[in-house]
């Protein structure tokens, strides 16, 4: 376990799906050939396949005996799906505008789709995913080289690339697919919480782009932060799927607030809502209804009386207090450390943890 | 492919086979010209190697898990060269598809051969990769397509994507034909390990090899040539321990998933043979099992034998094919002598394999010293048979 937690929560009531995280994600870090059909951060329609297809079916994680899960690795072409191309060039040429592959498949494939019959009782809502940099990570759990670690300072999972040899057990272990093969360089890839802007004092690409304002970044031990207060104190923002016990440390606050159901003249049913808890607590667990409840109350507080700091919070007047870094802690730790405060903290991720420690190296006389 | 900058050919050593799994180091050549098809290969006696199924730990991939279930042992048919400076082998086994690691796929796996060198003669490093003090030198051939550096030697402009390069027709071209350039083609690897988690790729020239492999008919062959002296090895002192792995792409085989030999012994002209290899092959099986029942059932799954808890200790339906009858006893009498990193135990909490006092492993599993001489034989010699038959 890492000494302090780095963590991020979404509300999802006001997630739009615009996927504007995404694309701030896939021209910061997943531009790279090899990278193309990943998405370090992406946007699902739940209920849906998600991404990869049936991401939660593919197994991994823990059983309740604390025992690594079995898992599948999904394969590019049908779980994830490529991105195509068109013929632009041919435009001018007088072609038709069409994809140079036949598509079957891809991220978003069912988008808005979702459940139920139009217009009665039918609903969706968007999830978006990002590494979850668990307590417990299934993926380096399932690594047989040490390639993943935690990092000590904030509990960002990060890949070794000089130890990773492309065996793809982790992505296998990781029961929300989060981790994925580079076909190019025969390596593990995944989210890294952004490390080079979070060390400067930045939050991450996907957070920081938000139009909705719907991430909030912060360490868990920080009572002065928001994450503290959605997390620990009004207990409304919970993990994904934390029956996969690896102690996710992205949390949602579930999307309780949906319209109303109609019945069957089109009227307003009175006190449905849409969007099922039942649903919500297979992704929740069974604390939803106590922080569905928790919302209730404190949205009718804030309409009676004019104040709620969870509701204040929830609004996001202000984006940069969703945000607290603590950019001195991380100059403190490279302080410490005796590392440059403007260069990222953590150089295994370029150079490799071992690679300077084995007795081999130094005696072999190649400088360390 | 990469190869030997110095070859010096000494005079022809003439070893003779000592014992049935003995490989018998042949007449010398000149290795540095010691391609897969050389001449030098025709006049050198094989001899089969039957290699194992990996089945002590399970690898968590499901799809990994189903194909593999019946796998049997495999005879792989090697040959071995040594000019007295360095030391080739040549290898050729059946597989009934050419698998390649290539193209745009994440479930692409390749055929390939490891050979193991160890770094010490006194004792034998553990079969899995090493381990402790006893560390060894993995070599490493895979049938990959071209594949990339990360990061490629820090040149971050070709690893960019060219639809998010400003570039068109002509320029686009240019720039995809430029980032195929920097790909290599040849997955070879050389590694330094002390016990299966510690694997660690040496990328400086300490320890150089020529590693090739090619698919025909139904059948791969691999060669390796290497320096019987180097940083971390010295072979040159008389008979030596080598030990090889293979793995089949098709059966997304990677890794631990895989078939291995025992630690086999090169024998050259006028060589002592190995202590650490001697195989007394004496016991009584019958007997053997029921030591084995009575004291390590609990503990361990082996065969049908499924008491003990899963992942309380490490499976031994195929230890008879890939261990010693040295390393068998040495675990008996004394488990902490070699315990490796071993897998993650956060993967599996219940049941650690080893306490880590003050840097050094130790075994979870009690010394046996107390066995009397004749059960101690009896349990190896029923430990030894403790495999799967070898596939036709």
């Amino acid at each position: 376990m890492s000494q302090r937690q780095l963590a991020m929560v979404m509300d999802l009531n006001k997630c739009i799906g615009c996927q504007t995280c995404t694309v701030a994600c896939k021209t910061q870090w997943t531009n790279r050939n090899g990278r193309e059909y990943m998405y370090w951060n992406n946007v699902e329609t739940y209920p849906g396949s998600g991404y990869p297809k049936k991401w939660m079916e593919l197994g991994g994680g823990f059983d309740a005996a604390g025992d690594l899960q079995a898992g599948i690795v999904p394969n590019i072409n049908s779980d994830y799906g490529v991105p195509w191309d068109y013929n632009f060039e041919g435009l001018a040429k007088g072609e038709q505008l069409k994809p140079h592959v036949n598509p079957t498949w891809g991220p978003n494939w069912d988008e808005d789709e979702g459940a139920g019959n139009f217009p009665s009782d039918n609903y969706f809502f968007y999830i978006p995913r990002i590494c979850n940099h668990c307590t417990n990570p299934g993926c380096l759990s399932a690594c047989p080289r040490d390639a993943i670690f935690k990092r000590d300072q904030d509990g960002v999972v990060l890949v070794d690339l000089d130890r990773c040899q492309g065996y793809r057990y982790c992505i296998a272990g990781c029961p929300y697919k989060k981790i994925y093969f580079n076909p190019k360089i025969s390596k593990s890839e995944k989210c890294i919480l952004c490390f080079p802007r979070i060390e400067q004092g930045l939050p991450p690409a996907c957070a920081q782009q938000c139009v909705g304002r719907i991430r909030f970044v912060g360490f868990l031990d920080d009572e002065e932060g928001q994450v503290f207060k959605l997390v620990k104190k009004y207990k409304v923002a919970l993990p994904l799927r934390s029956d996969y016990g690896t102690v996710p440390n992205v949390y949602y606050v579930p999307p309780t607030e949906a319209p109303p159901k109609f019945d069957a003249h089109g009227k307003i049913i009175e006190g449905s809502t849409r969007v099922p808890l039942e649903e919500l607590e297979k992704l929740f667990g069974k604390e939803v209804h106590e922080a569905s409840k928790t919302l209730k109350a404190e949205m009718k507080k804030r309409k009676e009386t004019g104040e709620s700091e969870l509701m204040d919070m929830l609004i996001a007047y202000n984006h940069d207090d969703m945000f607290r870094l603590d950019n001195n802690y991380y100059a403190e730790f490279a302080k410490s450390k005796g590392l440059s405060p403007n260069k990222p903290v953590d150089e295994r991720y370029v150079s490799g943890k071992f690679t300077q420690k084995m007795k081999f190296f130094a005696a072999s006389g190649v400088k360390s | 492919m990469r190869t030997l900058r110095t070859i010096i050919l000494s005079l022809g050593m003439v070893g003779s086979l000592m014992a049935s799994e003995a490989l018998l180091v042949g007449k010398g050549a000149n290795l540095a010209k010691i391609g897969l098809d050389a001449k030098a290969w025709e006049s050198v006696k094989a001899q089969n190697i039957a290699f194992y199924p990996q089945t002590t730990i399970e690898m968590n991939d499901a799809d990994v898990m189903k194909l593999n279930a019946e796998n049997k042992a495999k005879n792989v048919s090697i040959k071995s060269l040594s000019d007295g400076e360095n030391i080739a082998f040549l290898l050729k086994w059946q597989d009934g598809t050419k698998s390649v690691q290539e193209g745009y796929s994440s479930t692409a796996y390749g055929d390939g051969f490891a050979v193991q060198f160890p770094t010490v003669l006194d004792k034998l490093p553990y079969i899995g990769m090493g381990s402790d003090g006893r560390a060894v030198v993995v070599h490493l051939q895979k049938a990959t397509g071209k594949t990339y550096e990360p990061n490629g030697n820090k040149d971050v402009f070709h690893q960019v994507n060219s639809s998010n390069q400003n570039a068109f027709e002509a320029n686009l071209k240019k720039y995809k034909d430029e980032v195929a350039q920097v790909g290599n083609g040849d997955y070879q690897r050389v590694y330094l390990a002390e016990g299966f988690r510690s694997m660690t790729q040496l990328r400086d020239s300490s320890e150089e090899s020529m590693m090739e492999m090619k698919y025909d008919k139904g059948f791969w062959t691999g060669v390796i040539v290497r320096k019987l002296k180097s940083t971390n090895v010295d072979l040159s002192s008389g008979n030596f321990p080598v030990a090889f792995a293979l793995w089949d792409g098709e059966k997304k085989n990677r890794d631990g998933m895989k078939l291995l030999s025992p630690w086999v012994e090169v024998k050259v002209q006028n060589g002592k043979s190995l202590a650490t290899l001697s195989e007394t092959k004496e016991g009584d099986v019958k007997n053997g099992e029921a030591v084995m029942l009575e004291n390590c059932a609990a503990c361990h799954q082996y065969k049908e034998v499924k008491t003990a808890p899963n992942y309380m200790a490490p499976n031994l339906s195929n230890i008879g094919g890939y261990a010693n009858e040295s390393y068998l006893i040495e675990s008996i009498i004394d488990p902490s002598a070699v315990v490796v990193p071993g897998y993650n135990t956060a993967a599996h909490p219940n049941f650690p394999w080893y306490t880590v006092d003050k840097g050094v492993r130790n075994s979870t599993m009690p010394p046996f010293s107390h066995l009397d001489a004749k059960s101690l034989k009896d349990l190896v010699a029923y430990l030894k048979t403790l495999k799967v038959e070898v596939s036709k």
